[in-house]
C-alpha cells in the first residue's frame, strides 16, 4: 500500500468503517467462522461448551451468541492446564507438528507474570499487528525512527509492526539499566515514536537525567507520541511527563484478546472491532451494561485463530462506549477503571488501587509507588504499603502522617500506611509495573 | 497471518541494535540481508546444539540484542522449531524457570550472570532447573563457569560486535562462521572483520574481547 504521509488515518476504511458494516464483519467471523474452529480444536472451548449444553448449530444470531455461549476466564484455563497437563489451557487450536504451519505458528510468548506463573502465548503472526493504527496516529511515518523500548517476551510483532509503516525500530531495554542508552538514542536519532514508557521507567528517566544534568525537554523534542502503558498513570506522572514535551497515548489491554489505545481527542482507548468483540457485562452477573456504564469486559476475538479466547471475562471494570469519537473513528472507545479481583470494600465503601493512586502520588517521596493490602474483599480497615525514595522533612512518622492526610482527603477512609523504602516493591514487578494489590 | 496491511516500502534499515565494546556502546545499524544472512549461521548453531523440528528453543537475551537474536529466533523456523523468550534480567529469572518447566524446551540458550543470580533470589538450583533440557548455552564465559560450578555442562554465547559465536557444551572454542566472518587478534584483542556484505561494515573492528583463533571458524577465549 501506498502512504501519504499527510493522510489521517492508517487504514481509513476500517477505522471509519459504519456500524452496520462493523457488526455485519463481526457476525460473519464470529458465527461463520471463530465459533466452529475453536469449537473443532480447542480443548477448552469444547469442553466448557458440552459442558452447558451448546454446540455451534445453536449459535447461528448474536441474540443466540449472547444467551447460549458460556464464559471462560483465567482460572478455567488454568484448571485445564493443570488437569491435561497442557501448558496452552486448552486453547491451541494449530498442531506445531502440522507441515502447513511450518513458518506460520513460529513461537511462544508470554503474559508479564505480575500476579502469578507466566502464561504461555502462542503465537502465529508475521508481519505488522493493528498497531500501525496506532503507531500511525501517533504521528510517526515512513522514514522515521520508532524507540522500540520493551521485552523480549513480547515477541517481534512490534518491531514488525514499526517497520510495517515505513519506520525503523531503535531498539532499547525497557530496563532502569538503559536509561542512559534511551536518552543517548533518542538524541543522536530522533526518533518521532515510542513504545512503551511507564511509571517505573519515568521515575528511572527524571533521575538519570538530573545526575546526568541532561534537559529532558531537548532529549525529547523529536518526540511526537508516547505510547504508555502496563498500569494506570497518576496525575502528577502525567503532569511531569507532559513538562518533558511529551504526548502520552494511554494503552490498555482488551482482556487478553489485544490492546486498546488512544487517539489524539485522549477519549477513551479505541478498541478495534474488526479484531475483537467486546462486551460490557454486570460484573456480578451475565447481563450487559448500558453504553458508557461501568462493567466487567468480557472479550472475544475476531481474529486469533491460534488460541482464541470467546467470551472471556478479563475481571477487568471498565467503562465502553460505541459512541463515534470526536477523531472520527466509528469503533468503540474503552476506559479502564480497575481490576474486579482488586476491589477492597471497606466498611462498605468500594476502594480500588486506583482511587488512591493521586493521592499517593501527590506525596513527592513516594514517586506513586504503592500496594494495597488486601486480605479478603471486604476489610474493616484500609491498608496501605507505601515505597518511599527519600523520607522528608520531619522523616518518616511525618510522612506517613501526609500520606494519611492525603488518602483519606481522597477516598474518605483514613488508611494505616506501612512505610518501606521504594526498591522493596520495585523487586516485586517486572520493570514496567509492580502488582498493585497484594494479600499480605 | 498477517494482520494488517504493511507500508509497500520497508525501510531499508531493518533496526539500530547495538554491540558492546567493554563499557562502550556502540548503535548498530543492520539490514533484512544482513538478518536474513545471519539466520542460516543461527540455524546450523541450532542444529548442532540438537534442536529439532516440532521442538522448541529458550532465548534468554535483551531486546537491545535484538540484532544478534533475531537472526536465532528466525533459525528456529528454519529447524522447523518454536521459540519463546524472556528477558536475561535479574526480575526474569522467574520466567526461564517457568517457561522451562511449563515448555520443556530442547535448548536453553542465554542465561547470564544476571539470571543465576535471579535463581539464587528465588532459591532455585540451575541444575535442577536445566535438569530436562538438552543443551544449556551461557551467555559468557563466567555464566558458563558458575553453571559448571552448579553442575551444569552449558556452552557459551558471545556477541562479538555484530557476529555471534557459540561453543557447545563440553567444548572449549567458541565457533563462528568463517566464510561470513574474519576474526583476527591484535595485541590478544579480537578484531572482526565482514567478509559478506553488511549493512555496516566492521574493518578489523575491535571487540574489546580477548582471546585468539587458533584455527578459521575457532576462538579461544
Amino acid at each position: 500500500m501506498s502512504l501519504d504521509p499527510a493522510r489521517r488515518y492508517f487504514s481509513p476504511e476500517i477505522e471509519q468503517m459504519s456500524r452496520a458494516d462493523i457488526d455485519s464483519q463481526r457476525d460473519e467471523k464470529l458465527l461463520g467462522d471463530l465459533i466452529p474452529w475453536a469449537y473443532k480444536r480447542s480443548g477448552l472451548i469444547r469442553e466448557t461448551w458440552d459442558a452447558a449444553g451448546v454446540s455451534p448449530a445453536d449459535v447461528t444470531s448474536m441474540n443466540d451468541f449472547h444467551e447460549k455461549v458460556p464464559f471462560i476466564d483465567k482460572d478455567a484455563i488454568r484448571s485445564y492446564r493443570d488437569r491435561h497437563d497442557d501448558p496452552y489451557g486448552g486453547l491451541l487450536c494449530l498442531d506445531p507438528a502440522d507441515p502447513t504451519m511450518k513458518g506460520i505458528f513460529s513461537a511462544i510468548f508470554s503474559t508479564s507474570g505480575t500476579t502469578g506463573d507466566p502464561t504461555p502465548a502462542p503465537f502465529a503472526g508475521r508481519g505488522p499487528s493493528m498497531l500501525v493504527r496506532e503507531f500511525w496516529e501517533l504521528g510517526a511515518r515512513p522514514g522515521d525512527h520508532f524507540l522500540h523500548c520493551l521485552f523480549t517476551f513480547r515477541g517481534p510483532s512490534i518491531h514488525d509492526t514499526i517497520r510495517g509503516i515505513g519506520a525503523t525500530p531503535v531498539f532499547v531495554d525497557h530496563q532502569p539499566s538503559d536509561i542512559e542508552q534511551l536518552l543517548r538514542f533518542s538524541r543522536d536519532f530522533r526518533p518521532t515514536g515510542w513504545y512503551t514508557l511507564s511509571g517505573p521507567l519515568i521515575m528511572m528517566i527524571e533521575e538519570t537525567a538530573t545526575r546526568l544534568g541532561i534537559d529532558l525537554q531537548d532529549a525529547f523534542s523529536s518526540y511526537r507520541g508516547v505510547v504508555f502503558a502496563g498500569e494506570p498513570i497518576g496525575p502528577r506522572a502525567r503532569a511531569r511527563v507532559e513538562g518533558w514535551g511529551l504526548e502520552l497515548f494511554i494503552q490498555t489491554s482488551l482482556g487478553d484478546v489485544g490492546a486498546a489505545t488512544e487517539c489524539r481527542e485522549h477519549d477513551g482507548c479505541h478498541m478495534w472491532e474488526d479484531t475483537a468483540y467486546i462486551e460490557s457485562l454486570d460484573p456480578e452477573g451475565t447481563t450487559p451494561v448500558g453504553d458508557g456504564i461501568r462493567g466487567e469486559l468480557v472479550s472475544t476475538t475476531l481474529i486469533d485463530k491460534v488460541a482464541p479466547l470467546l467470551r472471556y471475562r478479563s475481571d477487568d471494570l471498565v467503562r465502553v462506549t460505541r459512541e463515534v469519537c470526536a477523531c472520527g473513528r466509528t469503533h468503540g472507545r474503552v476506559h479502564t477503571l480497575g481490576r474486579k479481583g482488586d476491589e477492597i470494600i471497606v466498611v462498605g465503601v468500594s476502594v480500588l488501587p486506583g482511587d488512591v493512586w493521586g493521592a499517593v502520588e501527590s506525596i513527592d517521596e513516594t514517586n506513586g509507588l504503592f500496594q494495597m493490602i488486601r486480605p479478603s474483599r471486604e476489610v474493616d480497615t484500609l491498608r496501605l504499603r507505601v515505597g518511599y525514595a527519600t523520607e522528608g522533612p520531619g522523616g518518616l512518622p511525618a510522612l506517613r502522617v501526609r500520606i494519611e492526610d492525603a488518602v483519606e482527603e481522597s477516598v474518605g477512609i483514613r488508611p494505616e500506611i506501612d512505610l518501606v523504602e521504594r526498591e522493596v516493591l520495585l523487586r516485586q514487578g517486572p520493570p514496567h509495573k509492580i502488582p498493585r494489590v497484594t494479600r499480605a | 497471518m498477517t494482520f494488517a496491511a504493511a507500508y509497500e516500502d520497508p525501510p531499508r534499515v531493518w533496526g539500530v541494535g547495538r554491540v558492546v565494546v567493554g563499557d562502550e556502546i556502540v548503535p548498530w545499524p543492520v539490514s533484512k540481508a544482513d538478518i536474513d544472512d545471519e539466520t542460516e549461521v543461527a540455524a546450523t548453531f541450532l542444529r548442532e546444539l540438537g534442536l529439532g523440528a516440532d521442538e522448541l528453543v529458550l532465548i534468554v537475551s535483551y531486546l537491545s540484542q535484538a540484532i544478534h537474536v533475531a537472526p536465532l529466533e528466525r533459525a528456529a523456523g528454519v529447524v522447523g522449531a518454536l521459540y519463546s523468550s524472556a528477558d536475561a534480567s535479574r526480575f526474569d529469572a522467574f520466567r526461564t524457570a517457568s517457561l522451562v518447566r511449563q515448555l520443556k524446551p530442547t535448548v536453553v540458550i542465554g542465561i547470564d550472570d544476571a539470571v543465576l543470580a535471579g535463581f539464587d533470589d528465588l532459591d532455585r538450583d540451575p541444575a535442577e532447573v536445566f535438569a530436562p533440557v538438552r543443551a544449556v548455552v551461557a551467555s559468557g564465559a563466567g555464566a558458563q563457569a558458575r553453571l559448571a560450578a552448579a553442575g551444569v555442562v552449558a556452552g557459551t554465547w558471545i556477541r562479538l560486535g555484530a557476529l555471534n559465536a557459540v561453543a557447545y557444551p563440553g567444548e572449549d572454542q567458541l565457533r563462528y562462521d568463517a566464510t561470513r566472518w574474519q576474526v583476527d587478534e591484535a595485541d590478544g584483542e579480537l578484531l572482526v572483520t565482514n567478509l559478506a556484505d553488511r549493512l555496516t561494515p566492521s574493518d578489523r573492528f575491535r571487540t574489546g574481547v580477548q582471546g585468539r583463533v587458533p584455527t578459521p571458524g575457532r576462538i579461544a577465549l
